[in-house]
This record gives C-alpha cells, structure tokens and sequence, in this order.
C-alpha cells in the first residue's frame, strides 16, 4: 500500500460520508440548497446517475447547481501581450503553484490589461482544474489574475461548501473519474467544461463538511511519515535481492560459498596444465604468442586470504587468451551477412542477433582472424557499461567490435566459474583500480590481463557453480 | 627464553600431522586443557609452598607433574597408552571430581573447565610431543610467565580467524580502550557477563595495575574482577587467562547470565562497572525471555544483555558495551522500550561508532561502543564517528586495528567540539528530547556510505531483516495512530 493508496481510501471514505458521524442537529444540506436558489437550468439527478448511498442530511447536486464554472481564454499570440510593468494582471500557468501543490500564491508572468478581454479573470479564492500534467487536480487561488483556455475556474460554491472541504472532495479519485471522458470505454484525459458542469457531487451538512476537513487535517501528518517509511522499506526491499547476489558471488570467489576437499587436484597443478595448452596451441599457429607478462602477485596485493589449495593468479594465466579485433568498423551491408554486436545489442541477459549490423564475408574472414567468439566464451565491453559481460551461448559466426575485448575460455577451466568472477564485486574492485579517467572511460587489453584470479581447483569451480545456479532462483524469487 | 618464541609454531607443526584435529578451533582448544593443567600444576607448587596442609582436588595419578613430566629416561607414557590414559583415566577423573558450594573457587575450577572439554588427537607419540613442548614453560619464573601471558594473548588472537570461535574474542586494542576510558579504580568491582576469553577482565586489570600498591590494594585488585561465560572453550581459556594474570581464584562461572530474572537482581549482584561485548544474532530458546519484563523482551541476545546490565549496575557505577548498528537503528517495539529506560534511568553520554572489519576475518559488521552511567537520566548524547586511519583500506588479520587508532578518540574525549567533514557529521550532540523524536533510532553521525561493503550473505540477510523489522514496527505504528483516529476497532483487523 502507497501512502497515495491509503490518502484516496482516506479521501473517498470522506466523500461517502463514512469519515465521521452524522449529527442530527446540523443544518441538513436540503436546506442548504433552498438557500441558493439558483435559476440555472440544471437537469435533474436520475436515480441512475448515483454511485453510492449518502447519509440522511446530505444531497446530491450538479456541480453547476452549486458555483460558476468557467473556461480561461488566451489573448494571441501571447508573446505580445505579456509584459514585466507595475499595471500588469497575473497570467496564470501551471508552474505557479506552491510546493504542496495547493495554492497558487503568485505568477511569474503578467500580461497587459488589454489581453484581459480576450481571457478570463478569476478572484482569488477561485477554484481552478487543469487540462496538463497533473489532470483534474485542484488548486486554490491566493491571488487574481487571468486563466488561458487550459484552465477551469470554479466560483461562487461559498454558499454550499467550505472551501477546504471541496479541496479535498476535488481531490479524490471520485471526483477524478467524474472529471474523465469515457470515450468508448477509454480513460481519455479531457477537461470538459460541459462534463465538468454536470458532473454530481455529494453536498454534506456546513458543520459536518468543517468536522470532515479537521478529520482528514488530523491525519494528513501520519500519511506523510507513512509515505516516508513506506518509500524506505520499498527502497531496501529493492536494493537487497542484487546486495545478495554480489554477496554471494563474494563469498564464492573467497572459497568460502563451499567446502574444499583436500583430494581435488590442487590449482597450482591446473595453471600449469593451462599453460602447457596454450604453449601448445602457439606451437600449432591457432593463437599468438602473448607479450603479456604475468604481474607478480605479492602479499600486500592480494585483496584476502584464499585457501590452501587455490592460487592466485591473473586472468590471463586461466584463459586461452583475451582479445580484440581492429578499431575500425567495416561498412554494413543489407540483408544477410555476419553480426557485428556491441553492447547495444544486449539484451536483459543475452545479445540480440538479429536486430545487429551486419558486415560482408571478406570484412568477416579478415578480422575473425584476430579473433572469433565461440560458443563459452565472455564478451567483456571495456568502453562505457565496463564489465556488463555476457556469455556467447551460440555457435554461429560473429563478431565484436573494438568496444569490447572476447575472452576465449579453455576447456580445463570452467568457463562459468569464470563468468561468475568476472561479476563478483572483486572484479569490480579491479575495474576501478585501472580504469582510464578519460573523456571515454575504458579499461585496457593489458589491465583486464592482469585482473587478480583467485584460482580453485577444477572440482571445486563445478561445485561452485553448482552452488550458484541452486542460490539464483531463490533470490531472483525475492524480486517481487 | 628462546623456546618460547617458536612456542606457537612448534604446537602447530606437530598437531598438523594428528588426524584428529580439524581446523584452527579444535587446535586451539587442544592446546587450552594441556595448557590449563600445566598452568594449575605451576600455581599449586605456589599454593602448596604457602599452605602446607594443601590438598589438590586432583587425585595424584592425574596430576600434571605425575603423568606429563617426561625426565627423558624414557618412562614417560606416550602412544596408545598415553591415548588410553587420557581418555579413559584423566578426563573421566577430571570430569567426575566432585564439588560442593563450599568448595573454593581454585580448587572447583578443574572441574567446571573439564565438563565438556574434548580431546581430539588421535595419535598418542604426537601427543607426547606435544605435552613435551608445553612442559618446557617455566611459569614460576616471573619474567617468562610474563612473556607467556603475551603469547597467550596471540593464541587467543587465532580465534578471531577460527570461523564461528571469532565470537569470543574481542580485539585488544578495543578492550583496552574502553577499559581506559572507564578509568579503574582500586576498591572497585567490575564485570563482564559474557566474558569469552577474558579480554576486558585482562584490560581492567592491566589499567589498574599501576594503583597496586599497598597489600590491601593486592587484595582489592585480585578481588575486582567477575566473569560468566556461557561455553565451555572460551570459559576454559578464561580460567586460564586469568591464571596466568596471577589471579589465583578467577570468580569466572560457567553460566548464562539471560537465566536468571532481571527482576530478582538485589544489590548484591550489581557492580560499579561493567565492561562487555555482548553476543548478537545469538540462540537461544523462547523460554529465555520469560525472565525479562515482558515489555523488554526481546529475540535478540545483545538486547537482552542490555536489559541485564542495566538491572545490575550499581548506583553511580559506569559502563562501556559494544553494540551492533542494529541496536542504534532498530526501532521494534523491544529496542525502543530498551532505549527509552537506557535514556531515562541512565546518563547514556558517549557513542562512539567505530569502523567496519574491526572483528575481521570473524565479521566485518560495524559495531559501537557505548558508555553510561548511573547517574541520573540522560541530558545530553555526544555522538563520535572514529574513522578508518591513514592508509588502512580494512582491517584485517596482517593489519589488525591497534590501540593508537583511538588515538583520535581520546583527544576529542576531553575537548568535545562538533565536526562536520564534507557535510556529514563526524561528532555531534544530541539532547534527550531529540533523540526521543527520532522514536529512539540513533544511528547518528554514521558512517557515509561511499563505497558500500559487501557484507557476508549472513550479515548481509541479518541486517537487511533487521531494518526491514524497523521499517515495519515504524510502519505498523503509524497505521495504529490512524486506524485510532478513523475509529476501527483493530480487532477487526487480523
């Protein structure tokens, strides 16, 4: 429940008469009406037309039974009739309102008396309803002035109802939807002088109007402190599923999310067989040799203990190798061709294919020879929403530009274990150690190398992974 | 001398090959018994050298000096048949000894420390090495007993990287501080009624050690101190801790202090200070709450020990607590009754909120620190903020917070001015009144969140409940006030 949720309850129990009791020595609204006399024509209320039971005492009437309503006017063009001299008239605009949004004590722009002919001036303690924004809503006058054709002024109601009173009742959702045109069965937002005129609204005894108004007075102090505890408790309640998942992935890369088991292969055996796959792979031409040299992991760098059988490393010494592709972006071509993706076509959680540039085959087998994303390997951007991987879960033929590096995963690791570190708050952590503050913030091919890894042994990435993907839908179930 | 600095690291290097011991705690409270005894042995040499008709309550073939003493003629026990005569001669003994409430404190402690006490090595010969090393301390000599007390302290220290045993050690240097601040005197009682190892028991003493000065004041300073310590492994090191501090009958008792009914506390059992860093998230069963007013019962521990400190203070005496940050914002209906009692039976003067990972690796939450007294009810609450000193990023076991980073601190203490860094208040007071506006929730001059901290899922979930159960009680009463202004009966509601 909102606090606005509960302000309308608040507001419609008013207007239902239910908010406090009746009494029966007040002068009932009956006699209220004779007193007013009006000569308008004004159609009668047909039993059809009541949306609820009002208690003994109150009536029923036409809005324009009970006040003048009104359209504003606008002299044009307005720019000429606007003017900053001392004999000025206020020209009343939305943005005139106080900070509650009830009163409008003053105007910013004033036009000349002679646009006075072509527009409406209105008194203050005048009523006025909007066509903008906040549609329908009331708002008290402090001041004179002139309304253009946006405005609604509602006057003269003194006889019949205390001004608070009609404040609030203008305010409710009832009054809102009688305010609405219902064009075949759609809410449409129009301000229609004749609807407005005829719209019914209940008439309440004067003393009881005056005992409503205090009631509601009385509460309005704890609807605001609700609103203010309520917007907390949704704030927290928003922001805890994602602190939880950041957590766990932290206590994951910390060794802590499960139990070692001192019979894994330990992960100074598993670096070495991952070197050794790489050497041979530089051996047999299917990747460059890397002039990356490994930054030397000392005490004060590492960020916490680990356990006995991981090792830390960098990311470079867990994958086959991380990579771009040329600065340049080849001409697209119509039609068929080969997905050129950057994060603009990612999706919540995957890239969209379809919808990217594509580029020609001679484009494609120049450049895929730099390197080809494969089916587990992380698309890491290094320009703009730095570290929002994804995971390549296809196999057809594509490309990324220079916005991002690919980091191509080696079979001796698990490639999601390495995804899961990747968003752990300890890769955040290393983004911002050597993120380049330039007009485009950007990470470096050599930095994202050097990103610190806390290595476990293959067995226990499974189990970690395993872990992870159990925790997920628990936590993605918080979210309301 | 020399032998003690490898002391650790000998123990350590043995245990590792014993099958039995899994992990640091059980390492840890292995060495404890072994300790205890070598230590008790040490203090009956002393007791009998005064006494001559001293009896020890330990049947002789238990004794220390009888089974572990290895004269190196090669007769000393050891493999399965040390094994044997430890778990089947020495613990049952020990655990069966019989007291009586006329027994004396030095003399019941063998018993209470050996009730649920364990022995996990499994291999007699590693054992027999390890008792070895332990018999080579020399505690009669003054100068090595002392240096043991030190590395005592840094055994103790382990804990706090021991997983869950983190909960019963308390840095030193915070202990230190606030054993400082509360300015000991000789005459005066204290107490800590969750002791853990002993850490502000240890502090007190130290801060009053320089007024011992006369055989009075001896009597006086051994007196002065009281412990309860609801578990086994940490009462046994306190025991033990306060051995080796020369405090012959440690009035520290195997208890738990939520047990007994606030209500029935008379002066007797109230002290001029207590100092204590109570458990929080603690367990313990529903029925523990019964012995609180009803309006003060609460499901967290560290509440709960609040309502105890507060029922045994004596009039005028003086305490520092550690809270957690759940306890300054937690507005549930049980922390508000708390506070407002803490607020109007006692002059609440200082808040000190201290820095994250101060109790790293065991937790990284941040705690504070408050002071009372019994004065009279609180005029006026000054709020400090202690910040992360120059070139710390955390806390942690390589760089652990030491006594000069209060440093800050204690200069503010005696010239209290406000400070504002960056528009966010660093120090601050508050009068009564404003804090009651705030329905009681102090989380004042806190930290700025610049860069949010990860906390362990644990602490993570413990906190988020925590805020969102303030939120809702927050919540819950203001719907109260206005369902009582629209007249609904709220027993229609569900």
């Amino acid at each position: 429940m909102t606090a606005q949720q509960l302000k309308n309850s608040i507001l419609q129990m008013a207007v239902q008469g239910k908010l406090v009791p009746q009494d029966k020595n007040d002068e009932p609204a009956s006699v209220l009406l004779e007193r007013i006399k009006a000569e308008k024509k004004v159609s009668p209320i047909k039993d059809d037309d009541i949306p609820f039971d009002i208690p003994n005492g109150w009536e029923w009437c036409r809005l324009n039974y009970i006040c003048e309503i009104a359209r504003g006017g606008s002299p044009r063009p307005i720019k000429e009739f606007l003017t900053e001299a001392a004999d000025g008239i206020n020209w009343i605009k939305i943005g005139d309102s106080d900070k509650g949004g009830k009163y409008i004590n003053s105007t910013k722009e004033k036009i000349k008396p002679e646009g006075m002919s072509k527009s409406r001036f209105v008194h203050a303690g005048d009523f006025l309803l909007t066509n903008s924004m906040s549609f329908g809503r009331p708002y008290i006058l402090n001041v004179d002035g002139c309304i253009h054709d946006g405005w609604l002024v509602l006057s003269g109601y003194n006889t019949a109802y205390d001004k608070d009173f009609l404040y609030y009742m203008l305010s409710s959702r009832f009054a809102y939807y009688q305010f609405c045109d219902v064009v075949s069965g759609a809410v449409v937002k129009n301000l229609n002088s004749d609807k407005v005129a005829n719209a019914i609204f209940p008439l309440p005894p004067l003393e009881e109007q005056k005992r409503i108004v205090a009631k509601i007075e009385e509460l309005l102090p704890y609807i605001e402190k609700y609103d203010k505890a309520e917007t907390k408790l949704t704030e927290l309640n928003a922001k805890f599923p994602d602190a939880l998942k950041k957590s766990i992935l932290q206590e994951a890369v910390q060794g802590k999310l499960v139990p070692q088991n001192p019979d894994d292969e330990p992960a100074s055996v598993l670096i070495e067989r991952i070197k050794a796959e790489k050497q041979k792979l530089i051996k047999e031409g299917k990747i460059k040799k890397d002039k990356f040299e490994a930054v030397n992991i000392t005490s004060d760098v590492i960020p916490y203990e680990i356990p006995n059988n991981w090792v830390w490393c960098n990311l470079n010494d867990v994958v086959i190798q991380v990579a771009d592709i040329d600065h340049k972006m080849p001409p697209t071509v119509e039609g068929n061709g080969y997905p050129y993706i950057s994060p603009l076509d990612f999706t919540d959680n995957g890239i969209d294919f379809e919808k990217a540039k594509k580029i020609g085959k001679e484009d494609f087998d120049k450049l895929a020879a730099k390197v080809k994303p494969k089916r587990n390997d992380i698309i890491f951007p290094r320009y703009g929403t730095i570290g929002v991987i994804r995971l390549v879960e296809t196999d057809i033929d594509f490309l990324v530009s220079y916005s991002c590096c690919t980091i191509q995963n080696t079979i001796n690791m698990d490639y999601k274990y390495v995804y899961y570190v990747l968003k752990s708050p300890l890769i955040r952590d290393e983004i911002n150690k050597y993120i380049n503050k330039t007009t485009q913030p950007n990470v470096g091919l050599k930095s994202i190398k050097s990103f610190l890894f806390p290595l476990p042994p293959l067995e226990e990435q499974k189990r970690i992974v395993a872990k992870i993907e159990e925790l997920m839908p628990f936590i993605n179930a918080i979210t309301k | 001398m020399s032998s003690l600095g490898n002391f650790v690291k000998r123990l350590r290097d043995i245990m590792r090959n014993d099958a039995g011991i899994n992990g640091d705690a059980q390492r840890i409270e292995q060495i404890a018994w072994l300790l205890f005894l070598k230590v008790y042995d040490t203090k009956e040499e002393d007791w009998e050298f005064d006494d001559d008709n001293y009896e020890s309550i330990i049947p002789e073939e238990c004794r220390w000096r009888n089974w572990a003493v290895d004269d190196g003629k090669g007769t000393a026990i050891t493999g399965d048949a040390l094994l044997d005569f430890i778990n089947n001669k020495l613990f049952p003994t020990l655990k069966n000894i019989e007291v009586s409430k006329t027994t004396p404190i030095n003399k019941a402690i063998v018993k209470t420390t050996f009730e649920d006490t364990n022995n996990y090595m499994k291999d007699g010969v590693l054992l027999r090495q390890v008792v070895n090393v332990i018999d080579e301390l020399q505690l009669t000599d003054y100068e090595e007993s002392h240096a043991f007390g030190e590395i005592y302290e840094s055994i103790l220290k382990e804990l706090q990287s021991a997983g869950s045993a983190g909960e019963f050690y308390t840095p030193r240097a915070v202990t230190d501080f606030m054993a400082q601040m509360i300015k000991p005197q000789i005459g005066e009682k204290m107490a800590d009624f969750a002791c853990g190892t002993g850490g502000f028991i240890t502090s007190w003493l130290k801060a009053l050690e320089s007024q011992k000065k006369t055989i009075e004041d001896r009597e006086a300073f051994d007196t002065s101190v009281y412990g309860i310590e609801k578990k086994q492994f940490p009462y046994m090191l306190c025991v033990t801790n306060l051995l080796l501090h020369d405090i012959d009958t440690p009035r520290i008792y195997h208890d738990n202090s939520l047990l007994k009914d606030v209500l029935d506390y008379t002066e007797d059992d109230q002290f001029d200070v207590i100092l204590m860093n109570p458990p929080y998230g603690g367990s313990e069963k529903n029925e523990v709450k019964n012995h609180f007013p009803s309006d003060l019962a609460s499901s967290e521990t560290a509440d709960l020990f609040m309502s105890v400190i507060m029922y045994r203070l004596k009039q005028n005496g003086r305490a520092a607590v550690i809270l957690p940050d759940g306890f300054l914002f937690g507005t549930d209906n049980a922390k508000v009754a708390i506070k407002k009692k803490l607020l109007s039976e006692f002059n609440l003067h200082t808040v000190i909120r201290m820095p994250h990972s101060v109790f790293s690796p065991y937790t990284s939450i941040t705690t504070n620190i408050l002071f009372f007294d019994r004065t009279g009810s609180t005029k006026e609450t000054w709020f400090y903020r202690l910040d992360m000193p120059d070139g710390y990023k955390n806390f942690s076991k390589t760089k652990p917070m030491k006594l000069e980073h209060f440093d800050p601190a204690v200069e503010w203490w005696n010239n209290r001015e406000e400070i504002t860094i960056d528009g966010f208040d660093k120090a601050k007071k508050y009068t009564a009144q404003e804090l009651a506006d705030k329905n009681y929730n102090i989380d004042l001059c806190g930290f700025p969140h610049e860069e949010e901290e990860i906390l362990p899922p644990k602490e993570l979930i413990q906190e988020y409940q925590e805020k969102r159960a303030s939120l809702n009680a927050d919540i819950d009463r203001i719907l109260e006030q206005i369902t009582g202004i629209l007249g609904i009966n709220t027993e229609d509601l569900s």
